[in-house]
């Protein structure tokens, strides 16, 4: 093959790889499970930014001012650890769920369902369900289908915006954000950011659709990894269905030797990935149910029984029993309840109380007139609590020595930080190492349970 | 490589290295605030938002070219 060939080759694939798919409208129980998903993660998304607690914005990941809140919490960039926590936990329940129901996360709450159906949701509106978007898109250009189109996807693009603003109202205080975006006069990067979302949604939720899921989706390629015989999947009774064919409503499909599958190709046709489930289990298969709820309205219709194509397992199939609670089920179950528990913990016994203690790096000590050895240090502290604090400072751990500060009690208001010297004396008499361990400790004076701990040197002359 | 569809192996480059250009921004500016080491540079009136975002752009250069290197070197070697 020549380098040309080879090219256009790969222009075909490029090009001709992906046909754009129609997915029928489809109603149903899992269609309705599916749009409360949409309703209640989307409500979230665009609702909660609004939400006001205790005069400031409920939940705010304030990027500008390096602070988490979550309703009463606030955290720090030194409480990374409980986010790193959370993020453990997720990762466990996405493992958890999907060998206990398999894709649940990408047929009903991954964003990228979720906002694709919202833009199928406006494509419906504009051009018509799949026969009338079909017939359009072949159409020649005629001024109706440049206003569709044109309408189409000035709602995509508006709507794309709308998300990310409020992309960055989950980053940055989103009242000030609306001000500010009426009178023009947003930031730099919060534009960008906003145009930056509002692009990756009108491309991911608009033109990319399936092929998120099928090349950029990392769970995609790794959930089987999570399943077994016992794991819940959509599949088609190919024992039941075939040989598949059409016929007429009232003929007995065993007299003209069919099965129950009337070929009606339904099932393909609602698919959003563009797959036919009577193949058997695919991976681009996002566990939607789509197919599942046309397929029972079809049986419906036809006086046949419900569940050709149905929720089972591989067990099941086999004409076995399923096993709900295996081992893996209870290994993720309980990793995931201690992992939550030791988080819930450790969150109950956060101290909102930072204390740093930095040596100074210019002379490891230095002895005063009257024979005394003097280390300096530099004590951060920092008021993570949302009300000031006067805290009280003080030394232990080296007998015979003295804390010399300014002041030793000191106030620091709500969310600051405040850097204090201090110099610590001792009688080098009284020391018995070159380098001894001195804890410095700080407690609120009206509220005692805030208090923590830091352990520094204090370095004296070579014995 | 020519099964590989073309959009699949820009996917490849730009998207594992969009995540990890992330997760390196999470990590690099937890540990530090860009206004403590941005203050005595000519950039001290840069925003930490500004900072963060351009900080997420070198990441991403960086982690794609890390990822365009290995999709090169992923050819067969004979022709």
């Amino acid at each position: 093959m020549s380098e040309q060939d080879q090219t256009v080759k790969v222009e075909d694939e490029f090009y001709a790889k992906r046909k754009k798919l129609y997915p029928r409208e489809v109603h149903g129980i899992f269609a309705s499970l599916r749009l409360t998903g949409v309703v209640v993660l989307l409500g979230l998304y665009y609702l909660m930014p609004w939400v006001q607690w205790n005069g400031r914005q409920a939940v705010l990941f304030d990027l500008p001012d390096r602070k988490f809140y979550i309703f009463d919490l606030v955290l720090w960039p030194q409480d990374f650890f409980y986010l790193a926590m959370l993020l453990i936990i997720a990762a466990l329940a996405l493992f958890f769920f999907t060998a206990l129901a398999g894709r649940l996360w990408c047929g009903y709450a991954c964003p990228q369902t979720v906002w694709t159906e919202v833009f199928m949701w406006i494509d419906r509106k504009i051009e018509g369900d799949r026969p009338k978007a079909m017939k359009l898109d072949k159409s020649p250009w005629t001024a109706q289908k440049v206003v569709k189109k044109s309408l189409k996807h000035v709602t995509w693009i508006l709507f794309s915006l709308y998300t990310g603003y409020t992309f960055v109202g989950w980053f940055t205080p989103i009242d000030e954000l609306s001000i500010r975006l009426f009178n023009f006069e947003t930031g730099p990067w919060e534009t960008f950011w906003v145009f930056f979302y509002g692009f990756a949604t009108y491309l991911n939720a608009g033109w990319m659709r399936e092929q998120v899921c099928i090349y950029m989706c990392p769970y995609a390629r790794f959930q089987s990894a999570m399943f077994d015989k016992d794991t819940l999947i959509i599949s088609y009774d190919e024992q039941r269905g075939e040989p598949r064919g059409s016929r007429k409503k009232d003929v007995d499909p065993d007299k003209v030797g069919l099965g129950d599958c009337i070929d009606c190709t339904m099932c393909v046709q609602v698919c959003p990935t563009g797959i036919d489930i009577r193949d058997g289990l695919q991976y681009q298969c996002i566990g939607c149910a789509a197919c599942v709820d046309v397929c029972n309205s079809v049986m419906d219709k036809m006086g046949y029984e419900r569940g050709l194509v149905r929720y089972t397992t591989e067990h099941a199939v086999q004409g076995g029993k399923t096993r709900v609670l295996r081992t893996r089920i209870w290994v993720y179950a309980a990793l995931l309840l201690v992992l939550l528990a030791g988080l819930i913990y450790a969150i109950s016994q956060r101290v909102p109380l930072e204390l740093d203690v930095i040596r100074d790096r210019n002379s490891l000590y230095e002895t005063t007139d009257t024979g005394m050895v003097e280390n300096i240090y530099t004590l951060k502290l920092i008021n993570m609590d949302e009300a000031p604090h006067t805290y009280r400072i003080d030394i232990a751990g080296l007998n015979g020595a003295q804390l010399i500060a300014r002041e030793t009690e000191v106030d620091v208001a709500a969310g600051d930080v405040l850097e204090i010297p201090v110099r610590v004396r001792i009688d080098p008499y009284e020391l018995n190492r070159t380098s001894t361990e001195i804890q410095f400790g700080v407690q609120a004076l009206d509220a005692p349970e805030l208090n923590v701990m830091q352990t520094g040197r204090f370095v004296g002359p070579a014995r | 490589m020519d099964d590989i569809p073309r959009i699949q192996r820009m996917i490849a480059v730009l998207w594992p290295s969009f995540i990890m250009a992330g997760v390196a921004t999470i990590l690099f500016f937890t540990a530090f605030d860009p206004r403590d080491f941005l203050i005595t540079t000519r950039f001290a009136e840069l925003s930490r938002l500004g900072a963060y975002s351009i900080g997420f752009f070198l990441f991403w250069l960086l982690t794609a070219s890390s990822c365009l290197l290995t999709c090169y070197f992923q050819r067969p070697c004979q022709d």
